[in-house]
């Protein structure tokens, strides 16, 4: 299998000497190509950490991560941000979208953030896979929130990247439009072949991936394919949580 | 609650400093102005204090004549009167003074000190004395009729030793004389930049009077009485009927410093005017910075009425602030005040005007006035958003923060549109026949509808203005200009200084093209002959008439002209009347005259405007009795009535009516005709030269002299446009403010963005884009309505001879590209700012 991201090492320390905390301790991992990856943990297992330092949001201490081989710690301001807009989709748990663009201009914005045309009939797909053809002209304040994610869904897609961060997508929504976002997801993987790494916390969210990767105390602390809310559940429990 | 504002204050120290910066620039002006104007007026209080120190008596005449424009000439009294007074028991010395026009040229032929704006030019006497004003630094005093001594400042500036040979002009014309003397002036160089020129008594007289007379008398006692014992023993003396009056030291240094005073308290209004408009500018700006405050801290002010503050404990909590703000706000405003008044002074200095030692004037009551308007204005600008903040809901704490996005009301937009046309309705009325004074409400009520209305209008117009802004920049420029329209109040009371300002700069540049449109018809019309000379000097002096006569000399030259004025009594008001030679103005200047020559008005004659002949209801034929300033009277016929009183004035006499009398005349212009078939070039450099003899006036071919003539009005468009900056600088720190305030408010919007692939210097540009929208929103408004204001004084000086109104294209134009530079330059740091924005503190905190 083809690694889209991955760390090696991934050390991140706050604070110096005795007083020094690791939110992330010597972490190794691969996100697969075409794969939906699910980032699990209890609350300062780091899961967040880890996702921001690979999304090239935040550095490392120590170690280095890897976007298509592209090690971030060797790329300026203007380098990383320009390989967020072309590599990386971000779907964020709240306030995802700019309230004064309407939703097409915010489904576009990387692109348009690039000055880039993108790929019209890919993204009619995009639009037509979350459902958004009779919205694009309103702004977020006239869109529900399931409407408001679905638009950052489509947003993450818009200009293929080559992987997706989703940080708690689902969290700010009923359980139903929350359904509804993990399902246009596992489209995304399975008919148009995206690739996501999703951190969560909650076990039905994460049943939706196809691999999981379990993190406690910075570390990582285990991986579980094909999972159930169920398994999920029972291993979380055992990471004392 | 108290405590708890305090507090909110202290944690915000940024804040304090933002909000202050416009109560301090506001205030600072007004403190500056204050202390610079204190410190004039002590400056020269001191001088004349110095000048009279031992001066115990002044003898002059009673007859005065005060013209129109502050204008004085009193009458000379004989010089013999110099022994009859040093004949009175108790006089120590008595010695004549002459004060009169003379200019001192240099050695490059140029005359010392600027023509026109500068300080005044004196001719006077320096004799030894015991209450001398002048003391010789250097060489003697001058005697006779071929020496001259010269203030130590001049003869610095004019490289002049003694031993010299320097030229100065007069009223009688121009002479040279030898340098014998350098004096100095107490203890300065020269007083307040003025030029001396010092003579003895009777050349004095004769070169820069007439012979015979002087302007005052002297008078040092030998202590044996008071002053005033003296003043009435010599004042005995005199019969009634000379109009002689005697005045104390004391009395004459009061009149002198009266009367500056009163100049300067002219030039203190002025400044005080521009001083209120930069504090109400101001306000606007305190006004908005506390309301979006108010905005951003709905939260927590609904917290603290949800744990059970009162409204008006809330309010009340924001008007500590306002106080706090205020009062630091003042003081720092005084400090920076008293720096102005420091460059103030020390632009002074750089223009050579020497003041005399003594340091600034700062007195506690001008820190106590500023503190107290300073602290006024920002607590009332703070006063409604305060009442706003108390307001709040206590539920609003529960919900999101909902920022002031909510639209204007609607009553809003009515009642500003009903002022604004309510006020179009005045402006209407007057121009079908009402009272002018009319105009000025028309005007307030356009104005405060488009304050009103701002909110209501500051989206469309900002979207409109934007839009190239999209087009070019695509998204970025998108962002910006939704940034600009998404809060409409806060734009439009962003906007508002720079409408303020750029509408007085556009109303004040439209009367002033207005005008000058006007002067250079009226030139063109009127001014017929091929060259003028044209004198600088404002109200004081001018051209030596003899330079007319000695221009029509010169070969190739057929005719050459001078008119100028004379101060007189009719009806025992000061009245100023034109002179012209009848003998030489034709085919050089028409006044218009209808069915009479020139060659008309004799001796006896006087040439009435039509305008004042239907005022006074006189005719051909009718007499007009003049009092000249020597008290001479004149009874005048009237020989002719003319159409153009613009420049001619109402009344035009013939110099030969005043020949041989005690009086003061200059011209203020000579016009110049060519032979036909003369060179042009030839008769230009033979006229210079003959200019340059004079070292006074400057020669100008007919449209130079023209757009000269109509360029006059743009000096005092300098100084307006000067003391606006202020108000410019101070919109520009309310955009500043209102943009880092915004930033401050978007930083989860700018964290999404720069995640999703925003660079840095795309961060910037719609900051920047943002800012120039709003800048150009104030100015486009600005424009019109200041224009629409050009227009409404104009109209309302259709009788004053202003006929046409002209819009000032160029002006214009400037405007906006300055607006434009102005949004960058404002958008400078608040970009900065928003570049520094922590992307992952933006998305993680709630």
């Amino acid at each position: 299998m083809i690694v889209a991201a991955s760390t090696t090492n991934a050390t991140k320390v706050y604070g110096k000497d005795d007083s020094a905390v690791y939110a992330l301790n010597n972490v190794s991992v691969d996100f697969y190509s075409g794969q939906f990856t699910a980032i699990m943990g209890p609350s300062g297992s780091g899961k967040s950490t880890l996702m921001h330092c690979i999304a090239g949001l935040d550095e490392l201490s120590s170690g280095s991560a890897r976007i298509d081989d592209v090690d971030l710690s060797t790329l300026k301001d203007k380098a990383l941000t320009e390989l967020r807009r072309e590599k990386i989709g971000f779907i964020f748990q709240s306030f995802n979208l700019v309230p004064t663009l309407t939703a097409d201009e915010n489904i576009r914005l990387p692109l348009l953030l690039g000055n880039e045309k993108g790929n019209e009939e890919w993204i009619q797909r995009v639009i037509n896979t979350v459902h958004l053809n009779d919205r694009l002209t309103h702004r977020p304040s006239e869109l529900s929130g399931g409407q408001q994610q679905r638009v950052a869904v489509a947003r993450a897609l818009a200009s293929e990247p080559r992987i997706i961060f989703a940080d708690e997508p689902t969290g700010n929504l009923d359980s139903t439009t929350g359904t509804e976002i993990l399902r246009f997801m596992r489209k995304a993987v399975d008919e148009l072949g995206q690739t996501i790494v999703m951190v969560t916390h909650d076990p039905v969210a994460a049943s939706y991936a196809d691999r999981i990767v379990f993190l406690a105390d910075g570390k990582i602390a285990g991986e579980m394919l094909e999972p159930t809310p169920e398994k999920v559940l029972d291993r979380m429990k055992s990471l004392g949580n | 609650m108290f405590r708890i504002a305090l507090k909110g204050i202290l944690g915000r120290k940024a804040r304090l400093v933002l909000t202050s910066l416009a109560v301090i620039i506001g205030t600072a002006f007004l403190a500056g102005t204050s202390v610079f104007t204190a410190t004039l007026d002590r400056t020269f209080n001191n001088l004349f204090e110095d000048v009279f120190k031992n001066i115990d008596g002044y003898v002059r005449s009673t007859e005065v004549i005060e013209g129109e424009f502050g204008l004085q000439e009193r009458q000379r009294i004989p010089a013999e009167l110099v022994d009859q007074v040093n004949a009175v028991p108790g006089v120590a010395d008595a010695v004549p003074d002459i004060q009169a026009f003379a200019r001192i040229i240099g050695k490059d032929g140029k005359p010392l000190g600027s023509e026109g704006a500068g300080p005044p030019t004196f001719g006077s006497v320096a004799v030894e004395f015991k209450g001398a004003l002048w003391t010789i630094s250097e060489g003697q005093w001058p005697v006779g009729a071929s020496e001259v001594a010269l203030d130590e400042a001049s003869a610095r500036n004019g490289n002049y030793v003694v031993g010299d040979t320097v030229k100065v002009v007069a009223q009688s014309g121009s002479r040279e004389f030898t340098l014998v003397g350098i004096a100095s002036y107490g203890d300065v160089r020269s007083p307040g930049g003025a030029t001396f020129a010092l003579f003895d008594v009777p050349t004095a007289a004769e070169f820069l009077g007439k012979p015979g007379f002087v302007d005052a008398i002297l008078v040092v006692g030998d202590g044996s009485r008071t002053d005033e014992e003296l003043a009435t023993d010599i004042d005995a003396i005199f019969d009634p009927a000379l109009k002689i009056e005697t005045l104390t030291g004391a009395e004459v240094t009061k009149e002198t410093q009266d009367d500056i005073g009163e100049a300067l308290s002219f030039f203190g209004i002025l400044l005080s005017i521009f001083s209120s408009i930069a504090l109400g500018v101001g306000s606007f700006v305190i006004y908005n910075v506390f309301s979006i405050s108010a905005a951003q801290r709905q939260r927590e002010n609904a917290l603290l009425r949800a744990i059970g503050a009162s409204r008006r404990q809330v309010t009340r909590a924001m008007l500590t602030e306002s106080v706090v703000v205020g009062i630091f706000g003042s003081i720092m405003g005084f400090i920076g005040g008293i720096g102005l008044a420091v460059g103030l002074s020390g632009l002074l200095r750089a223009l050579d005007i020497d003041l005399p030692q003594g340091g600034l004037v700062v007195t506690p009551g001008a820190a106590f006035n500023t503190i107290m308007v300073g602290l006024i204005v920002t607590v009332a600008s703070a006063y409604l958003p305060a009442r706003r903040a108390g307001k709040v809901p206590p539920l609003a704490a529960m919900r999101a923060t909902a920022l002031e996005t909510a639209g204007p009301g609607r009553i809003r937009a009515y009642a500003g549109l009903a002022s604004v046309l309510l006020g179009l309705v005045t402006i209407g009325a007057v121009t079908l026949g009402a009272t002018n004074s009319l105009l000025g409400v028309g005007v307030l009520l356009v104005f405060a509808g488009t304050i009103i209305l701002g909110p209501a209008i500051a989206r469309p117009v900002a979207l409109v203005l934007g839009r190239p802004a999209a087009k070019l920049r695509g998204v970025t420029g998108t962002m910006a200009r939704q940034n600009a329209a998404r809060n409409p109040k806060r734009t439009s009371r962003t906007a508002s200084p720079v409408l303020i300002g750029v509408a007085l700069v556009a109303a004040v540049s439209a009367l002033a093209a207005s005008i000058n449109g006007q002067i250079s018809d009226i030139f063109s019309e009127q001014f017929t002959g091929d060259y003028a000379v044209s004198s600088q000097a404002q109200g004081f002096g001018g051209l030596s008439p003899s330079l007319a006569t000695d221009l029509g000399k010169i070969e190739g030259v057929q005719s050459a002209t001078g008119i100028g004025t004379l101060l007189v009594k009719i009806d025992d008001k000061g009245r100023t009347l034109t002179v012209i030679t009848p003998e030489t103005i034709e085919g050089n200047y028409d006044i218009g005259l209808i069915d009479a020559k020139y060659s008309d008005l004799d001796k006896d004659g006087i040439f009435i405007s039509l305008d004042y002949a239907e005022r006074e209801e006189l005719s051909v034929g009718s007499t007009v009795n003049v009092v000249l300033a020597d008290t001479t009277e004149r009874a005048l016929t009237v020989r002719g009535l003319y159409e153009f009183n613009d420049l001619a004035g109402n009344r035009v006499v013939s110099r030969e009516m005043f020949a041989g009398a005690n009086v003061n005349s200059f011209d203020f212009g000579i016009y110049v005709t060519m032979s036909p078939g003369a060179d042009s070039k030839e008769v230009r450099a033979s006229l210079q030269a003959a200019v340059d003899d004079y070292g006074q006036g400057k020669l100008l071919s007919k449209q130079e002299y023209i757009d000269e003539q109509a360029g006059q009005i743009n000096q005092l468009l300098g100084l307006i446009y000067g003391l606006l900056f202020l108000s410019v600088i101070i919109a520009i720190v309310g955009i500043i403010i209102t943009l880092l305030l915004s930033v401050f408010e978007r930083q989860r919007e700018i964290g999404l963005l720069r995640a999703v692939g925003m660079t840095r210097s795309q961060v910037r540009t719609t900051v920047r884009w943002e800012s120039v929208i709003t800048s150009l929103l104030g100015a486009v408004l600005g424009i019109v309505l200041g224009l629409a204001l050009g227009w409404v004084v104009v109209f309302s000086l259709r009788d004053q001879g202003l006929t046409s109104f002209q819009i000032p294209v160029g002006t214009t134009i400037a405007i906006m590209v300055l607006s434009f530079i102005v949004g960058v330059l404002a958008a400078v740091y608040p970009a900065w700012r928003a570049t520094k924005v922590d992307v992952l503190e933006a998305l993680t905190t709630s």
